[in-house]
């Protein structure tokens, strides 16, 4: 770890303007992942033009912030309503919202809080010692190693689609088509761009980002819109026992790590880190029959698993420029539109940013743990505000948020455009991160691979010429394979079941 | 139902075609492989077609299954909501640069508003209208330094 660069990292996160937007990012951020149906990647997508105009540290810090709060919001409406703001908040409804039915939404809250707190903790403290190690990995990495990287994170992805695979192969191809929109980089040609001369740049995935899950998120909510039940919430005490805190201290200390190291993974994220907690917690308790009963320890496990995997996602972003999931594609679309490349260089050429960032993420942990403990009421009222007032907000900061990307109005009707095909995504229950990230990472795949064949004079036997390389198609392949492996093992078992059964009667 | 069902993979089939179509009349390069443009769009656009055939036989095998979703989608006031919603977004586009941020943002909050919330809430769907069009315009304009129209 280079001391040097960590303390002026410190010291700038620590700098007062840094720490207010901290605050305001950890609060904007938790207010939109509250809103049942709206997750992370939503709210730093339809928060990304409050950075406009800021330099590129706190932009940064700012981001995170509205990452981190959205993933504490997604698990108040969790515990409240039962509506988790996202995957990875589903675990949280398990045992959070049967405490909230028996009056201890507070002890929830509060325990979700400290909870996600330290695993956070735990998790950065992973991120500093192991970030620049696996930058410094990445450095061995050339066009070859770097497509196929990709292609990695892509498989597995889509391998996480579970049961609607195919899909997920279509969305990822039309991301990656969707990506070679515009002009080749490599010989300036034109393609697809239909006579357009906006579309010659491409298409901006931040509009995709924004129509998919902003306006396509929102359209899928007026399906629910009039069944939407309004219910008071009674909060009671705002902190937890010390039974309660006996009882989830060594769960919570346990996912933490667990979470980071899930996080780290390409295509795994908070929602997998969380319920492998959950389920570990449920096999390690002396009361399994609680849990979905209102067990604080099925809540506080997978809360922490979750926000460590969400600090665990940033290393692969940050160290390659490879985004593990939705919202870190997000994440990196907001990056290198803030002009800040993510690679093994960015330690090297800008590691005050980074470190700024690392520190940011201690401050924000604590910031929103105060935030999400002392403002509880205040963030109960907002989820009473009706959703009929606060979806055509979130529409509208849509639509500003696509002008001020390049400020023509033809991006308007791309994002209406991206917005329909988001709702019809979620209708027929495509997955969206597979298109997202295809999006993002396609036209450098494209590079890489193009870059890689040019340097071996079209001979393909450069994709498997170093340990590397090979390490990397084995494990796509191990990604592509394994839940068809699952499916293979479970049916197996079912068959050895069902004879059985057949030979006892 | 069955028609809606195969309305996406049918969807999908047309645009991988499209895109097939469109990716052999991508200009020759003339620099380095003139065919290097080509490769990776048609490679793509071949794959998608496939997979959209399989998610076909898939659908049709399931065409007579109830889809809650594409029912709900489909019932009630969600089509008008969404359809008004997406015109709303055309009108703004159109409106946006010609009357400016306040008053384009105004009209299309407010309707929208009206839209969702009933008229009945006039003067909420009112007061939100006018202060968000508002708040929203000093944040950006002022406060973030965006120039809008």
């Amino acid at each position: 770890m280079d001391v040097n660069s960590f303390m002026t990292g410190l010291m700038t996160s620590l700098e007062p303007i840094n720490i207010l937007w901290v605050i305001v990012g950890g609060f904007l951020g938790t207010v939109v992942g509250m809103l049942p149906g709206l997750g992370p990647a939503t709210a730093v997508a339809v928060l990304i033009p409050v950075t406009f105009g800021m330099d590129s540290t706190s932009a940064i810090i700012l981001m995170a912030a509205i990452y981190y709060g959205a993933m504490y919001g997604g698990s108040r409406s969790s515990i409240l309503l039962n509506t988790p703001g996202d995957g990875s908040a589903i675990a949280a409804t398990f045992d959070g919202y049967p405490m909230a039915r028996k009056g201890m939404a507070g002890e929830a809250m509060a325990i979700s809080a400290v909870a996600s707190f330290i695993g956070g903790i735990i998790a950065v403290v992973g991120f500093i010692f192991l970030a620049e190690p696996l930058a410094n990995f990445a450095l061995q990495f050339g066009p070859a190693e770097y497509f196929l990287l990709m292609l990695l994170t892509l498989s597995a992805i889509v391998s996480l689609s579970i049961g609607r695979m195919i899909k997920g192969f279509i969305a990822m191809f039309l991301g990656l088509l969707l990506s070679t929109v515009g002009i080749d980089t490599q010989t300036g040609v034109y393609r697809f761009t239909m006579g357009v001369p906006h579309l010659s740049e491409g298409i901006d995935f931040l509009i995709v980002i924004i129509g998919v899950y902003a306006i396509g998120e929102v359209l899928y909510n007026f399906l629910t819109i009039d069944d939407l039940k309004k219910e008071k919430k009674k909060v009671g005490k705002i902190w937890f026992s010390k039974e309660q805190w006996k009882r989830s201290k060594w769960p919570i200390f346990r996912s933490g790590p667990l979470g980071f190291i899930v996080g780290v993974l390409p295509g795994a994220g908070g929602s997998i880190a969380s319920m492998i907690s959950y389920t570990t917690e449920k096999q390690l308790s002396k009361k399994p029959e609680e849990f979905g009963e209102g067990a604080v320890e099925g809540l506080a496990a997978p809360e922490s698993a979750n926000n460590a995997a969400s600090v665990g996602a940033m290393i692969p972003l940050l160290t390659m420029g490879i985004p593990g999931s939705g919202t870190t594609a997000v994440m990196l679309g907001a990056l290198i539109m803030l002009g800040i490349r993510p690679g093994p260089l960015l330690f090297e050429n800008q590691p005050e940013t980074v470190w700024s960032l690392i520190n940011s993420m201690f401050i924000g942990n604590i910031a929103l743990v105060i935030i999400n403990i002392l403002l509880v009421g205040l963030l109960v009222k907002i989820l009473d505000t009706p959703p009929k007032v606060l979806y055509p907000l979130i529409v509208l900061l849509a639509f500003i948020g696509t002008y001020t990307l390049s400020y023509n109005t033809f991006d308007f009707y791309l994002l209406l455009v991206f917005g329909i095909l988001g709702l019809l995504m979620k209708v027929l229950d495509f997955p969206i991160a597979p298109l997202v990230l295809a999006l993002i990472v396609g036209a450098d795949m494209e590079q890489n691979f193009r870059k890689a064949v040019l340097s071996s004079d079209g001979n393909l036997g450069i994709f498997f010429s170093s340990s590397i390389s090979i390490g990397l198609i084995i494990m796509t392949i191990l990604s592509l394979t394994y839940p068809l492996l699952i499916k293979w093992i479970k049916s197996r078992k079912e068959i050895k079941r069902n004879l059985s059964s057949k030979d006892v009667s | 139902m069955k028609i809606w069902k195969l309305a996406m993979p049918t969807l999908l089939l047309v645009l991988g075609c499209s895109f097939l179509i469109a990716s052999f009349q991508i200009e020759k390069s003339n620099l380095g492989n003139p065919n290097g443009p080509l490769y990776f769009p048609i490679g793509l656009s071949i794959l998608l077609l496939l997979f959209s055939f399989m998610y076909l036989a898939q659908e049709w095998k399931k065409r007579e299954e109830d889809h809650k979703v594409i029912s709900q989608l489909l019932t009630g006031r969600t089509p008008k909501l969404i359809g008004l919603t997406i015109l709303l977004g055309v009108g703004y586009s159109l409106l946006f640069e010609r009357v400016g941020f306040l008053i384009s943002t105004f009209l299309f909050l407010g309707t929208l508003l009206f839209v969702l919330n009933g008229k009945k809430k006039w003067m909420t769907n009112i007061i939100v209208a006018v202060c968000f069009s508002f708040f929203s315009w000093y944040a950006f304009s002022e406060l973030l330094g965006v120039s809008l129209p």
